[in-house]
């Protein structure tokens, strides 16, 4: 049976508007797998009611190592201070990885 | 013909546009599925675009569509213009750099709701003015992004940063700028509709006709229904607004309409025309500029700029702006 692994989820809200500034983010740091949902919302800038795609958020979710989080993390730290408006939220989780290929073959 | 401009209360569209407004007032309940939305504005955009394109195949490309189309740009332009030096002397940069570019921009329902009214009304209106509506887009956020690069070297300067060694640029270039201006859904599908309008011509459009004609006006109502509950509900969030943009948000839209009216009637445009592009102008946008922005003036707050032109502008230029944009057509 495979093992729990500890691995990080990271969780970032944003605009739906600047989803794509973000994802631009993740690749450079060659982050390949994502999960994006849309949400809907009330904020410091009101309402984020889904119905039109400026008034829209996102959830990314994405998992990794605690190393690659760190890179990414500086990443959104630079966003945020030039001002983009980005929720990152950091949860400690335990997955179950794909199992890899067995060496030997049942006899 | 110029009957009394009231009765655009007896519009439909209008009055599901009001019911909306009343159903976020009283916090019905009342909700319309984000993707049913969605879709519907894909669908008005598509109709009106194949309708402009029909229209403009019959009428074919005169010298009344490129003066038009020349109000439309020197409007896309001269409205951030002057409206960033008013802005600053109650804002920052950004804000007013934002607020700027959205109202150099134009609302895509708010031109449906006045092709709307003209038609109820019998004047004509010719289908470049979707054009118009497209051309009318970008200028504005470029002068804004300008603007707003300015004043983050201007800020940079002032902390004693040099901007080239701090990461301080917006994610956005002007080539960045124009790649999302001019590939937003809502532009290609409208300027996609439109071409095909033109291409298939009166003929071709009368296998679509039960869909994008007769179903448009019940879609429209239930679209606005939906718009007035968006409107409401963002009213009823609104903290206490500057008087400053309260006042703009109402004033602004006015004073560039009455220009453009006057600018119409100097060149010789038809009644509809004119109103037209008068309400172009006097429209703020709340869908393409406030994405752009988001991206490339992340300083800016979308509280000002996004409810400015969602919950004060449209629904003014929608019960009021239209009607009486066509009524000043009596003093031009």
């Amino acid at each position: 049976m495979r093992s729990l692994e500890p691995k990080k989820l990271l969780t970032l809200i944003t605009a739906h508007a600047i989803k794509g500034i973000v994802i631009e983010k993740l690749k450079s740091r060659q982050v390949g797998g994502y999960t994006m949902v849309d949400a809907t919302g009330v904020g410091a800038f009101g309402v984020q009611s889904g119905a039109l795609d400026s008034d829209s958020n996102v959830l990314i979710y994405v998992i990794l190592s605690e190393a690659r989080l760190n890179v990414l993390l500086a990443d959104f730290d630079e966003l945020m201070n030039r001002s983009y408006r980005v929720k990152v939220i950091v949860t400690d989780v335990m997955i179950l990885p794909r199992k890899k290929p067995s060496v030997t073959s049942a006899g | 013909m110029r009957s009394d401009v009231f009765s655009v209360l007896m519009d439909p569209a209008v009055l599901f546009f009001l019911l909306g407004l009343m159903a976020a007032a009283v916090r019905s309940n009342l909700e319309m599925p984000a993707q049913i939305s969605k879709f519907i504005s894909l669908y008005l955009l598509m109709s009106i675009g194949i309708k402009g394109g029909v229209a403009l195949s019959v009428s074919g490309i005169q010298p009344e569509i490129l003066t038009g189309l020349g109000i439309a740009l020197l409007m896309a332009f001269l409205v951030p213009a002057y409206t960033y030096p008013l802005l600053r002397l109650r804002t920052d940069g950004y804000n007013a750099a934002a607020v700027a570019a959205t109202y150099g921009s134009v609302s895509a329902v708010t031109f449906i709701a006045v092709g709307q009214f003209l038609d109820n009304q019998g004047v004509a209106h010719g289908g470049h003015m979707a054009v118009a509506l497209v051309i009318m887009e970008v200028p504005a956020v470029i002068m804004a992004v300008l603007l707003a690069a300015m004043t983050r070297s201007i800020d940079e300067k002032r902390k004693g940063r040099d901007s080239a060694s701090h990461n301080t640029h917006s994610e956005f270039s002007i080539k960045g700028i124009l790649h999302e201006s001019f590939t937003d859904g809502s532009i290609v599908l409208l300027m996609g509709s439109l071409f095909i309008g033109f291409l298939v011509g009166v003929d071709g459009y009368q296998t679509i006709k039960p869909f994008t004609g007769d179903l448009f006006k019940g879609l429209l109502g239930f679209f606005l229904l939906e718009m007035g509950m968006m409107v409401g509900r963002r009213f009823r969030e609104m903290q206490v607004i500057d008087p400053f943009f309260l006042g703009f948000a109402f004033v602004i839209p006015v004073v560039n309409a009455c220009f453009t009216l006057a600018l119409s009637h100097w060149a010789g445009l038809s009644d509809g025309d004119a109103v037209m592009l008068a309400t172009l102008a006097a429209s703020a946008s709340y869908i393409v500029v406030p994405a752009v922005v988001r991206a490339a003036i992340p300083e800016a707050n979308p509280g000002i700029y996004f409810t400015m032109a969602l919950a004060l502008t449209f629904p003014f230029n929608v019960i009021i702006g239209i009607p009486l944009y066509f009524h000043l057509l009596n003093y031009f």
